[in-house]
């Protein structure tokens, strides 16, 4: 059996990434070139390779399985976009969880800031394949407690529910 | 300022930490820099370039966007004119978007924003107007809206998720206490029963007491003659009978007045909900989960009952119980009275702890729960897929082990409430000892001298702490757990429908089904339009068939027609008279519907095909059946038309279902029916058999019908071609085929190709 692929997922070597002046990711194969933004495929099992490169109408233009293909300025250029794409809070520590009707409040200090979010009572945290928590908030974002057992006592007491 | 923002603003404010509507100050100064035209419309950029937490501000006016950034001095404003936007574009990430505003190619960006999932919604709106506009679509925009649709966007997720009710906890608890309204004579009745139950429960100690003191030891000492001290006794015994007897009376009045009084209003609650569910807009179906609404209906109403028929009444007695106990005791001795009362707030508290730690248990169980049903719920309906993959081995280790790590943490709850109770009620046995060690030299003559009856008396009160404490101690969560339930069943009772009839509504009698679009715009949110601009007319009998992309409105079109919403501009006319002017009730009875996926009721065929007319003669149901090709399968199965189709008609297969509610649709003889891909998910031997019965169904009345298969409306009057919100094609199938370039024949030879 043949497994036919795709145009965007041929070969990355061709492929050279740049940032212009119009603050967007350019992606350039042959003649075609296109302003793209990165999904990664796999974010959590391996938020490194895999790579999406992606139209402004959403279409794959490219697809990248290891940034090691490419040239180091592409990659370079990837790796900044990276950056923004895979962004997640990172909580440092809990302040408080409590519940409230249908929702459980949180407050949590993350390397970004302090930010106060909610999820449902029946949404619960979900264990990472690396280890490590991720909590999505009612309105999509993501927070992520990289190594929990490693918190502060107080974090560690409050999250004791959440946390196998 | 509405009390939907008004509640929006509360949500941000307590929820968010962030600011409420965009800051006046900022407001001002962006008006001052656009010559005085107002801000239309905002959104916060909470991250900057490099992802740390900012306070940006993008605000848009009729000809400008300003990009606003707070520095040490102030805010640092930057207007752009609108004119030299030529393209935005979003880039979404996990957490973070990019905004770009970009002016000429190749020119650097005019403007670059950073910002979480929690700010999207805003900027979408901001997206929206500018894409409009560099389609050439001027949008108007209300300024009066700018504050409304900033705070709807950042509260709407909590919103939509939690039962929000205005007031207090106090407030939704007199709201609660409301209901017993009705019920006031059985309640005092009760209440009273249940005082009678606390007031004659102190009576037998002290009698005790006065038998040892003033009878049985002056008896035996020879003070008081055996003759005199037998009627007393006799006297006294009888007594404590009668208080035996009017005690358990009371409790059998208590019981039943208050658990038939806790149904009437479960009952009371379960009917106002749900009648007002009935009425309540396809919207506030869409933001709430069924099975959350189910819940309301059963599961909260279920939790008010026993709040109402047992929490109110046991928490207010426990509370006289517990003041009356300590009263007495130390009325009969205060130095034995204290070292019974003192503790008491300490073993409240005791309790009240192991309550929030059984919580804490029970949330981490849940978890693990919820992961045993997760098995299930994936497992039990895609078994063949299990079946077929042989994965029987790997599910089966899979839920063993969560059912195992599930077990494990309902023993720690185990471990934990039958370490506290023992360990509870040796406290209050210590209580009990303190008070034998206090005690016992006053007995036996040191000290202040100690009456035996008073001391058994005493004794006897002191078995009666354990019960109040124990109520007292679990009052919080008690109260909390009925305030959650009449938050969420409150939520529904105070939220109003969005279609509200006229007061003097107009009915069409009888209604021809000419229907006609002015302009119609809608947008199921205040900016992003769904709908801009449409307009036809329809005249009565004609077929109209809607085609075009997925997400273009078509099912919106079908939706207003329908009045499931009211448009946002422009309007709808029926027979020449608006919509939102007719009587709903009457103008829906003219209506029909035959959608993708029928919605049978658990019942009979004969009932969900008489579903809108209940009265309708036998000989009518089998006419409509048989015009809707569905007489010949019914009358094969066992029972016939008596034959329950089950929940959703799972009994039947999917074209079956589709005739049932075919004929459901005729036998209803609608003036104006709407075929909402009727067809789309049959075989084609049973497409042809529903073909058939839709061209009986439609013969004689106005029909919208929408198919992505453009074959099955070639004998439609005319098609009308909609994309993005758009008619941008209208005429009949050959004059369509007849556009060079058009869209209609571009998808009807696109479907060509496919066949």
């Amino acid at each position: 059996m043949t497994l036919t692929l795709g145009k965007s997922a041929t070969v990355t070597r061709a492929l050279t990434l740049e940032w212009r002046a119009d603050g967007s990711l350019w992606a350039v194969r042959g003649e075609e070139e296109r302003a793209v933004s990165v999904r990664r495929c796999f974010p959590w099992s391996e938020p490194g390779r895999h790579l999406s490169l992606r139209d402004a109408d959403e279409e794959e233009f490219a697809f990248v399985r290891d940034p090691a293909e490419l040239d180091p300025r592409s990659r370079a250029a990837l790796e900044r976009a990276l950056e923004v794409a895979g962004f997640v809070f990172e909580v440092t520590r809990v302040l408080e969880i409590e519940e409230e009707v249908e929702i459980r409040r949180w407050l949590v200090e993350t390397r970004q800031g302090p930010r106060a979010f909610q999820t449902r009572l029946d949404d619960w945290p979900r264990g990472l394949p690396h280890g490590g928590l991720l909590i999505r908030d009612l309105a999509g974002d993501l927070y992520h407690l990289v190594e929990p057992k490693r918190l502060d006592k107080q974090s560690r007491e409050l999250l004791w529910a959440f946390v196998d | 300022m509405s009390t939907l923002q008004q509640l929006d603003d509360y949500i941000i404010a307590r929820y968010t930490a962030q600011p409420t509507r965009l800051p006046a100050e900022l407001r001002r100064e962006i008006e001052r820099a656009w010559e005085g035209a107002p801000v239309q419309l905002y959104a916060l950029a909470d991250l900057d370039q490099s992802l740390r937490l900012t306070e940006t501000w993008l605000a848009l006016g009729p000809r400008h966007v300003a990009i606003a950034r707070r520095d040490s001095e102030g805010w640092d404003v930057r207007s752009i004119e609108r004119l030299r936007i030529e393209a935005v574009r979003e880039a979404p990430g996990l957490s973070a978007n990019t905004l770009t505003i970009l002016g000429k190619p190749g020119e650097p960006a005019l403007a670059l924003l950073r910002y979480t999932h929690r700010q999207r919604r805003a900027f979408e709106n901001i997206r929206f107007v500018l894409d409009e506009q560099i389609q050439g679509h001027a949008r108007k925009l209300d300024a009066a809206d700018a504050d409304r649709l900033y705070a709807e966007s950042i509260a709407r997720p909590i919103r939509d998720a939690q039962a929000l009710v205005s007031g207090r906890q106090t407030a939704v608890i007199r709201r609660l206490l409301g209901y017993l309204t009705p019920y006031k004579r059985q309640l005092t009745l009760g209440m009273a029963a249940a005082t009678v139950i606390t007031l004659v429960s102190l009576v037998p100690p002290y009698l005790a007491g006065y038998l040892i003191d003033r009878v049985v030891r002056p008896a035996q000492a020879g003070a008081l003659p055996l003759t005199r001290a037998w009627t007393i006794a006799r006297i006294a015994v009888a007594a404590m009978a009668v208080v035996y007897l009017v005690k358990q009376a009371a409790a059998h009045i208590r019981l039943r007045l208050m658990a038939i009084l806790g149904e009437w209003v479960a009952r009371d609650l379960r009917d106002e909900l749900y009648e007002h569910i009935q009425r309540l807009s396809l919207s506030f179906f869409s933001r709430k989960r069924t099975g959350s609404l189910i819940t309301r209906v059963s599961a909260d109403t279920d939790r008010l009952w026993e709040f109402l028929a047992f929490g109110v009444v046991d928490v207010s007695l426990s509370l006289v119980m517990l003041t009356g106990l300590g009263a007495v005791l130390l009325t009969l001795d205060w130095r034995l009275g204290l070292v019974m009362t003192l503790p008491v707030p300490v073993l409240c508290w005791f309790i009240y702890r192991h309550g929030e730690n059984i919580a804490r248990l029970f949330i981490r169980a849940w978890r693990k729960w919820s992961r045993v049903t997760d098995v299930l719920s994936d497992t039990i309906p895609g078994i063949r897929v299990v079946k077929a993959f042989n994965q029987e081995e790997r599910e089966i280790e899979r839920f063993a082990g969560r059912n195992e790590d599930v077990t494990a943490e309902f023993n720690r709850i185990h471990r934990s409430w039958t370490t506290f109770w023992p360990l509870l009620v040796l406290g209050v046995h210590a209580m009990t000892v303190t008070v034998w060690v206090f005690a016992m030299p006053r007995l036996l003559g040191h000290g202040v001298q100690l009456p035996v009856g008073t001391f058994v008396s005493f004794l006897l009160y002191t078995t009666m702490f354990l019960g109040p404490i124990d109520v007292i101690g679990q009052m919080a969560r008690t109260i909390n757990r009925a305030t959650t339930s009449a938050h969420r069943v409150f939520e529904v009772l105070d939220t109003e429908p969005e279609i509200r009839d006229a007061a003097e509504p107009v009915r069409l009698e009888p209604v021809h089904g000419r229907v006609t679009f002015e302009h119609v715009t809608f947008g199921y949110d205040g900016v992003r339009q769904v709908l801009r601009g449409v307009s036809f007319d329809v005249a009565p009998g004609e077929l109209i068939g809607l085609v075009g992309p997925s997400g273009g409105g078509k099912t919106t079109i079908v939706n207003l027609i329908a009045r499931f919403y009211d448009v946002t501009g422009g309007a709808i006319r029926i027979d020449g008279v608006d919509i939102r002017r007719l009587d709903t009730g009457h103008f829906r009875r003219q209506m029909g519907m035959v959608l993708q996926d029928p919605y049978l009721f658990h019942g009979t065929v004969v009932d969900n095909i008489r579903y809108g007319l209940p009265d309708a003669p036998l000989a009518a149901v089998v006419a409509a059946a048989q015009a809707a090709n569905a007489h010949d399968f019914i009358t094969k199965l066992q029972h016939g038309y008596d034959t329950v189709v089950g929940e959703r008609g799972h009994t039947l297969s999917g074209g079956e279902r589709q005739r049932v509610s075919i004929a459901r649709a005729i036998l209803h003889d609608p003036r104006i029916l709407i075929l909402d891909e009727a067809t789309s998910s049959v075989d084609t031997e049973t497409e042809r058999e529903i073909q058939q019965a839709l061209e009986r169904l439609v013969a004689g009345r106005t029909v919208f019908a929408i198919a992505h298969r453009l074959s099955t409306l070639r004998k439609a009057s005319r098609l009308f071609v909609i994309e993005e919100g758009r008619l941008v094609e209208h005429g009949t199938h050959a004059e369509l085929l007849n556009i060079r370039d058009g869209k209609y024949r571009h998808l009807y030879e696109l479907q060509l190709q496919l066949q």
